[in-house]
Formats: C-alpha cells, sequence, structure tokens
C-alpha cells in the first residue's frame, strides 16, 4: 500500500533559519529519513506559502478565467489560511496501522499535523539528475466529483486525460500521484508525546486535494506553465510551490 | 445513487433476517411444522451466529463486502434447505462453510479477471491474504472434512477494526452494531433515532474508508493494544448506556441495547481475560443491568434508584458482576470502568438508599475525577457527598463546577442543585432550578419527574 502523507501546520510558528531550533527540526527530519528509509518512496519540502503561484480554470459558467480563454495566475497559495502545506512523503507499508506508526515520527506530528490518505496511483518517480532545473510541487485542488471516485467510468476517464497531460509533458515531470476521496483521510497529530488519529483532514473545506505532480523546470514561470495544462475538475485549481532543498540527508532520491 | 437500490449486500444484502416464519396453526401437518421449526432456527441460528460467521469469513475473505455477501448468501440457501434436509448438527459452523464455498464459486466465475485469481487462492490457502491485513493463516479449519467453524478471536479482530481510531466515533459504534452484532440499519438507525439513510452513509463510508486505507483485522499487537481499547470499551459501553439511559427518546430504556451492550462486554471478557478494565467494564455493565427493570415504573416512568424497590434487582447479575470485579481488584490502580463498577456494587450491597455507604461512594467518586475528570463526576460525588455530610456540604460541590461549559446544555446541573436546594429548606432557588431543568430535559420520563418535584414544591 502507498499513502500520501501530506505535512502542514503553522508557518508563522515556523523557527527561522539558522537558528537551533530550526537545527532542531533539521535534525528530527534527518533522523525519520533514516528511520523510515525502507518507507520513503519521495518526499520533498516546501518553500513557505508565499512563494506559491495559483492556477485558477474556469467551471465553464463563471469566472476564473481572462479575456483570452487562459486560466488565471495568481500570486499565494490556493487556500489563505494559516494552515499551510509544509512538505510531503510518499510512504510504503503494510497497512494503515503501519503508516500511523511512520506519520507520528514525522517531525510536523509534534507541531502541525500529517494528514495520510491512500494513493490510487503512484508514477514514478523519474531519475532527477536527468532533467535539470528546480523542482516544484503542483498540488491539484477542486471540489470533488463523480471522477474522484476509483473504478467509476468518471475516474477512468480523468486518468486517461492524466496519462495524455503525462504524455505530453514527459521532460518536466519526475512523479505523480492520484488520491483516494478525501473521506479516507486520516490526520495524525502528537500532542504532549500522545498519538492522536482522527478521521478526516484536519481542516474541512469543500476544495480538496485531490492529487499532485512533482515537477522540474528552468524556471518558475516554465513550472507554471507545464502546471497550467494539469486537466482539473470543472473550477479546480492547481497550486505550484518550489521545493526547498534540503539535501539528500533529509529527502533521498525518489525510488519507484 | 439510491441506498435501497444498491445490490451489493449493504443493506438489502448483507445481515438482513430472513423473514419471519408464520405463526404454526394447531392443524398444519407436521411437514409444515417441520418446515416452520426449521426457519425458527434459521432465525436463531442468525441471531446467534451471524456476526461469529461475518468475522470470520472476513478474515478468510480479506474484504467486508464479500463476507457480507457470502453469509446473506448462506442464510438463504439454510432456509431453503434446512425445512428438507433438516438442521445441521452445528449451524455456525454450516454457515460458515457454504458462506466460504459460494465465495469460492463466485471468485472461480469471476477468475478470468487476473486480479480475482490472487482471491481465490486466498480462500484454498494458496497465498497470503491482502486487503484487511493478515489475522494468521488457517485458525478454523477443521481438518479434512473441511469444515470450517467461527472463531471467537474473529470477532475481537472485528471489533478493532470496527472502532480504529481513523473511523468516526458515529462511525464505530455503528459498525460494531452493524457487524459484529448483526444489527440491520434500520435497527440501528431506530436505536440511535438517527434517519436511515444517514446511517446507511455513515456505514458505506466506514467500510469503503477501511478498504481503502487497509485498516487491519487483528487485536493490536504490543504496546498497541493499550491504546486501542479504550475506544473498543468505550463503544460497548456506549452502546449498552445509550440503551440503560436512553437519551432524546421517549422510551427511557432500549433493551436491545442492553441486550447487545452485555453480549459485547461478555466477548471481551472471554477474549482478553488479562486485562482488568475488559472485566471492570463487564462488572460495570452486569451491576447496572441488574437494576434494568427497577428502573422502571408501572407506568413506565422513571424510577431513581433512591426509590428504587431493591427486591427487583437482578440478583444473578449482581453476583456475577461482584464475581467480575473480585477478579480485577489486585490488579495494580483502577481504570475508570473497574471505578465505576465498584460505585455500582456498593450500591449494590447497600439494604436501602440510606443505608448505603455513601463515603464510600464519594470516596470512589474522587478517585474516579482524578483518572477521568469530568464535572459530569463531580456531580455525581457532590450527590454522595450531599448523603455523607449534608447537603450543604454538596451544593458545595455542585457550585464549583458550575460555570462549566460542559455543563450548559445539559440539566445534569441544574436538576442536580434544586434536589440539594429543597433539601436544604431554599424553596425559592430550588423551585427556579427545577424551572431551568426542565428547559434542558432531553427524555419523557426525566421530564415528567422534574415536572413532580416542581409540582411538590409549588403551593396548588
Amino acid at each position: 500500500m502507498r499513502y500520501l502523507a501530506l505535512l502542514g501546520g503553522d508557518e508563522s510558528g515556523v523557527p527561522e533559519p539558522g537558528t537551533p531550533e530550526r537545527d532542531a527540526i533539521h535534525r528530527g527530519y534527518i533522523r525519520f529519513a533514516q528511520l523510515a528509509a525502507d518507507a520513503i518512496l519521495s518526499g520533498e519540502a516546501l518553500l513557505p506559502g508565499a512563494t506559491a503561484r495559483t492556477i485558477r480554470h474556469g467551471d465553464g459558467e463563471s469566472g476564473g478565467v481572462d479575456a483570452a480563454g487562459e486560466p488565471l495566475v495568481t500570486a499565494g497559495p490556493y487556500a489563505e489560511t494559516t494552515e499551510v502545506l509544509g512538505g510531503y512523503y510518499v510512504l510504503e507499508a503494510d497497512d494503515l496501522d503501519s503508516a500511523i506508526a511512520l506519520a507520528r515520527e514525522i517531525p510536523m506530528a509534534s507541531h502541525g499535523w500529517v494528514a495520510l490518505r491512500p494513493l490510487v496511483m503512484w508514477q514514478g518517480p523519474a531519475d532527477r539528475t536527468a532533467a535539470p532545473g528546480t523542482r516544484h510541487l503542483a498540488v491539484l485542488y477542486g471540489k470533488e466529483s463523480a471522477g474522484d471516485v476509483p473504478d467509476t467510468p468518471e475516474w477512468d476517464a480523468g486518468a486517461a486525460e492524466h496519462g495524455r497531460f503525462a504524455e505530453a509533458a514527459a521532460d518536466a515531470l519526475l512523479a505523480g500521484g492520484a488520491l483516494h476521496p478525501i473521506d479516507t483521510t486520516t490526520t495524525v497529530r502528537v500532542v504532549d508525546g500522545e498519538v492522536l488519529v482522527t478521521d478526516g483532514p484536519y481542516s474541512e473545506t469543500a476544495e480538496v486535494v485531490g492529487g499532485f505532480y512533482l515537477l522540474t523546470a528552468p524556471t518558475a514561470d516554465e513550472a507554471v506553465a507545464v502546471a497550467a495544462r494539469i486537466p482539473t475538475n470543472p473550477g479546480g485549481a492547481v497550486e505550484v510551490r518550489p521545493v526547498l532543498d534540503l539535501g539528500p540527508d533529509v529527502a533521498p532520491p525518489p525510488r519507484a | 445513487m439510491i441506498p435501497a437500490a444498491r445490490g451489493d449486500g449493504s443493506r438489502a444484502g448483507g445481515a438482513t433476517p430472513p423473514a419471519r416464519p408464520p405463526a404454526a396453526t394447531a392443524g398444519a401437518s407436521t411437514s409444515g411444522r417441520r418446515r416452520d421449526d426449521a426457519r425458527a432456527v434459521v432465525d436463531r441460528t442468525f441471531r446467534a451466529e451471524s456476526g461469529r460467521a461475518l468475522a470470520t469469513l472476513i478474515r478468510l475473505l480479506g474484504d467486508l463486502d464479500a463476507a457480507e455477501d457470502a453469509v446473506q448468501e448462506a442464510f438463504v440457501e439454510a432456509l431453503r434447505t434446512w425445512p428438507q434436509r433438516g438442521v445441521p448438527d452445528r449451524p455456525g459452523a454450516w454457515i460458515v462453510t457454504t458462506a466460504r464455498n459460494r465465495a469460492l464459486d463466485r471468485l472461480r466465475r469471476e477468475a478470468r479477471r487476473p486480479t480475482r485469481e490472487a482471491e481465490a487462492g486466498r480462500l484454498t490457502g494458496a497465498t497470503e491474504p491482502g486487503g484487511l491485513a493478515p489475522a494468521g493463516p488457517g485458525a478454523g479449519l477443521d481438518g479434512p472434512s473441511g469444515e470450517i467453524s467461527p472463531v471467537d478471536d474473529d470477532q475481537l479482530r472485528l471489533m478493532f477494526t470496527c472502532c480504529h481510531p481513523a473511523l468516526a466515533p458515529a462511525a464505530q459504534v455503528a459498525l460494531t452494531l452493524r457487524l459484529v452484532c448483526g444489527l440491520r440499519t434500520d435497527e440501528i438507525a431506530r436505536a440511535f433515532l438517527q434517519p436511515e439513510p444517514t446511517v446507511y452513509q455513515r456505514l458505506t463510508r466506514a467500510k469503503a474508508k477501511i478498504r481503502a486505507t487497509n485498516i487491519p483485522f487483528r487485536v493490536p499487537p504490543g504496546p498497541l493494544l493499550a491504546q486501542r481499547l479504550p475506544a473498543v470499551l468505550a463503544c460497548v459501553y456506549l452502546v449498552f448506556s445509550e440503551g440503560y439511559a436512553a437519551s432524546g427518546s421517549d422510551d427511557l430504556i432500549r433493551h436491545e441495547l442492553c441486550d447487545e451492550g452485555l453480549r459485547l462486554a461478555r466477548l471481551l471478557g472471554g477474549l482478553l481475560p488479562d486485562e482488568p478494565e475488559v472485566h471492570g467494564l463487564l462488572a460495570l455493565v452486569l451491576l447496572q443491568d441488574s437494576r434494568r427493570r427497577a428502573r422502571l415504573g408501572p407506568d413506565g416512568d422513571l424510577v431513581l434508584l433512591e426509590h428504587q424497590d431493591r427486591t427487583r434487582w437482578d440478583r444473578h447479575r449482581i453476583v456475577e458482576g461482584q464475581t467480575e470485579l473480585a477478579r480485577t481488584l489486585r490488579v495494580g490502580p483502577a481504570g475508570p470502568y473497574r471505578l465505576q463498577a465498584a460505585i455500582a456494587a456498593v450500591h449494590a450491597d447497600a439494604p436501602t438508599w440510606e443505608a448505603t455507604d455513601w463515603s464510600r461512594i464519594a470516596a470512589l467518586y474522587a478517585a474516579l475525577a482524578r483518572r477521568a475528570p469530568s464535572p459530569v463526576v463531580e456531580l455525581n460525588r457532590a450527590v454522595a457527598v450531599a448523603f455523607a455530610e449534608g447537603p450543604a456540604a454538596g451544593l458545595a460541590v455542585v457550585d464549583a463546577v458550575a460555570d462549566d461549559p460542559r455543563l450548559a446544555h445539559t440539566h445534569l446541573l441544574p436538576a442536580t442543585r434544586a434536589d440539594l436546594l429543597r433539601r436544604l429548606g431554599r424553596t425559592d432557588e430550588a423551585t427556579a432550578a427545577y424551572r431551568r431543568a426542565l428547559g434542558l430535559v432531553r427524555t419523557a420520563a426525566e421530564r415528567a419527574f422534574l415536572e413532580r418535584r416542581l409540582a411538590e414544591l409549588e403551593p396548588p
């Protein structure tokens, strides 16, 4: 089984780089990378939400596109909340208990939250040395629809669309994953040394993460240009955020 | 999608019990009577065996929906063949074996689909189970005859799956009643006064989550057991207490929930004999249940412990409860269930309300408040203190938690205050407190009690 662990928390609480507090967190991630070396298929830390750019697609009726019919690109993260995405791991685990046992060891579980969701598909990842440039994470947001339920014709149609995109954008894509519906989310937090496991995402919103791509591009503009071609639900959006390279100690090269 | 239109066993299929047999008439033929007897046996077997059979089938198939379908098919088969061929010696094993065979037939038919081959292999023992994570190979196989008995450990595994923390508490309770107890969706909806589609959707979502996230089918190993057991105990106690003190219902007691709660507590007691809190829970449920009949007056009204006819208490339950509690006395510091059971045991020992050892009860509530702080526990302690040391001392305990927001929406605080003020002769304040309690009370029987008390205070 493959699970996506989305790491989130209050960005304003993150210590400045170079401080002992920040170093301690960094050591925590190095420790997790060693402890979970066999389970981590991919993992990246993200630059702060302010570095994000969000591509908003029209819903076919109103808004979301500019005069030329192109999607709107705005500065900043998709959701304007203090609880923002800080990174992710793709974890290989036998069952949910094993995934929870890993998630609790991720430092973010102790000062934010880790949301576990099973992956329907995990494509990846390509050798990053072959494609120079900066890595970016493209996260797909949108209202859940019939196409978000696996084993349905709607899902298959969506998967085919993504297949065509992946083929066309092959040079830029390092990895990608499609998620089970948001109902399958389990949130893991560690509070006062105690593991709290709860049903559902940390915050309930109508627009939810449906999938993601890890891509590489020479410039941020080019990363946005690639992400703008990612198929989404009507009215959906794609948030593009540059990856914070923490070195091989924290994020070992992704594996298939 | 219209829930009722689904044919996948989640509702229409699954554990829907067969239609009740028509009442046998005096002039029925011998064969007719045998047929009716067999139907009655199927009905009884369903109640007794469906949860056990389902749990074992889930282990064998590694899939909840497939197991529900297979058990349902086996009961349909029983209804067809038992009237002619007679009831098998071991009906439970017959159901499990037939269900397994039906599932195997279906997988073989579908074996052209490559993903199904692995599942068919698993049923014949060729591969390890996936889906729901494995729970030890081969348990329940009865040797060369090929008959498979239901395994009680499978029910324990199923309870831990149903009560997994990744499922919402309401879903945990609904799943346990549906899968372990074999209650139908409409029965669960009625028991919890919820619309049937709500319960149906909650069950469907929870089952989908179990499958998609691969929640394991096992008793958690090692230290994880201590982390996960409280949710199972809480679920069982919630089932019982929803029956014993039904909330928001005009029925004061929902006997079917009391019975299921007691059955689950007994099952846990048998399967986790080394866990003191499991015996504490069983003791608590037994001791409370001993008073079930005495809680209802002749008109179906609530009779408080104070006014209960103690000769109507079930002595067998009391002895059994006290025995369970005694088993845990020497094992470490008592947890919340053992403490509550100890309180119930003091009441069970008391010849009258007045002759109850109130100091002991107050001390046990104080211990409980330290273990599991809660304003409701403090209210109960206040009542005990009031009897041990007088109503003024009790009122001081109540007033210390009067501002707790967790008490803001229940009648418990004003009702307790009202009673203590009444006993202190502070009639005006008591009247006002009874009125506040009446504005918050949810059950008709408790409302009637409070109204009676209020009427006694107000001059005619």
